[in-house]
Formats: C-alpha cells, structure tokens, sequence
C-alpha cells in the first residue's frame, strides 16, 4: 500500500482517456506507463478502450445511398 | 489591362474559362469528400431522411459559396462548418449549455460491468467486447446528447482534429476535449445499459 490518498488504478482511469488521445504530459504519461507495467487491471482496461473506440467507429457507419451520391452530383453547376 | 495583341474581350474570356475550371475543380473535390462528410453527418442528426436533406442542403450551399473557400485550407472541415451551421439554423438542435452534472461513472465502468456480466471467469477483453452488438453502438451513440455527440462524432468517427472540431462547431478547443471526455463517459453508460438489457448469452 503506498502512502497516497490517490488510488493508483483511479489515478490510471483519470489518465486513460487523454492517454490514448496522445495528449498528457511527458510526466504524466510516464506515471501511466509506471503503473500500467505492474498493473494487468489497467492494462485490460486500456486495451479494452482501444478496442471499444475501434468498435464503435466501424459499428455506427452507414453508407451513403447511391441515390443521394446522384442527387448530390446533379448539384454542380452546369456548364454552359 | 490586356496582354499585348489580345483584346479585352479575349481576356474577359480567358478570365471565365479558367474561373469554370476553378469551380468544377471545387465541385469534384467537394463531391469526392461527400462519404466522407455523411459518415459525420448520419450521426449527427437522427434519421437517414434528416441527414440526406442535410447533405443536399449542404453541397447545394457550398456550390453557391465556393469562392469563399480558401484553397489549401481544409475543404472537408468547410463542408461540415456548413454543415452544422444549416442543422442549427434548421432548429433540429437548440445551442445550449450542457449539462455539467457530475458523471458518477468513470472510464472503467463499462468494462467492469461487461465483465460482470460474461459467465467466463477472468476473460480477456475480447471476449469482453464480443458482449456488444452493432446495434448496441449505434442506438447507444444516438442516445448522448447533442453537444457531447458532435463532440464525438468529429474527433472519435470523422478523425478531425481538436482545432478543426472547434472551428466547425464555433467553440473553444478546451471546450471540445470537455465534451469529448465525458461524451465518451456518457456513450460508455449507455453501452453498459444495452448490453446488460441484452441479458444472457449472444447468440
């Protein structure tokens, strides 16, 4: 147990997002990289939301309609 | 003033013609771009009839407009500030304040309750995935509010980048990583919700 008030799994949550954003501080992502190399809940945790953010991305895509592609192309202007 | 041995009315042609090749240029790129914006653009609003009449309502601007687009910038982010502009002149969505109640859940919520819910003990975090459908996604993304789905749908769906997020919804890029973080908070409860409704096994 260390002496901190700060739960170092709380911690790493807080931490997660910004994370895999790319967006902490070199500080910052050091105390994540500490602490996920001894942690495996973390460590799932994470990889978990890598995952889920790809899932999510390919899961809502719906493809545009040829008719709408038509309708959009018959927008141009014409050429006279 | 005309070139030497050409006359006015000939520059005045030349002039046009290569003001037509400017514009259909901005008109092919525009339309090579159109999957694009509509992958935003269906998840932003909530039905595929509001997003197609978005989309015409958009290029239809754009063309008109198109001088007003500065070549070199970020033709794709131009299109959907249009884009989002229209929406909220269209009254489909009401500029507000979000709600800033704080969010009980935090960034681990989702998988803690997945993996409640998988009868495997200890599983990996594929099998932990598996517990979420297309359906899930789609229904639990439509579920965040407004704000915090913009947020989203640009960064995490359409890879823009804070600053461009920000410019397209006319906010603050710290404003933008706000709504994006708990957006993906508030996505991750409604995904947590639609699995565990699911109840059981998938089949």
């Amino acid at each position: 147990m260390s002496g901190f008030a700060i739960d170092p799994c709380d911690q790493c949550e807080e931490l997660l997002q910004p994370f895999l954003d790319r967006d902490l501080s070199e500080e910052e992502r050091m105390v994540a990289e500490d602490h996920l190399t001894g942690c495996e809940y973390c460590r799932k945790r994470y990889r978990f939301e890598e995952q889920l953010r790809r899932f999510v991305r390919q899961a809502v895509v719906e493809p545009m309609s040829p008719e709408l592609k038509t309708k959009l192309a018959e927008l141009r202007t014409p050429l006279i | 003033m005309a070139a030497v041995g050409e006359t006015a009315p000939e520059t005045e042609a030349r002039r046009l013609a290569e003001d037509a090749r400017d514009r259909v240029r901005f008109e092919e790129e525009a339309l090579e771009l159109a999957d694009q914006v509509y992958r935003v653009a269906r998840r932003m609003v909530s039905s595929r009839e509001e997003a197609e009449d978005l989309m015409q309502e958009t290029y239809a601007r754009a063309f008109r407009s198109w001088r007003s687009f500065q070549p070199g910038t970020n033709l794709r982010a131009w299109l959907l500030r249009i884009l989002t502009n229209l929406n909220i002149d269209r009254g489909r969505r009401v500029q507000r304040a979000p709600d800033m109640q704080p969010l009980e859940e935090g960034d681990y919520f989702l998988y803690n309750k997945l993996e409640e819910s998988t009868q495997a003990p200890n599983p990996d975090e594929e099998r932990v995935l598996e517990r979420l459908s297309q359906d899930d996604a789609v229904s639990a993304l439509s579920a965040v509010p407004h704000d915090f789905r913009d947020a989203i749908v640009l960064v995490d769906i359409g890879d823009f980048s804070y600053n461009d997020a920000a410019q397209i919804l006319d906010i603050p890029v710290g404003t933008v990583m706000s709504r994006l973080h708990r957006g993906r908070r508030i996505l991750k409860r409604e995904l947590a919700d639609r699995a565990v409704t699911d109840g059981g096994d998938v089949t």
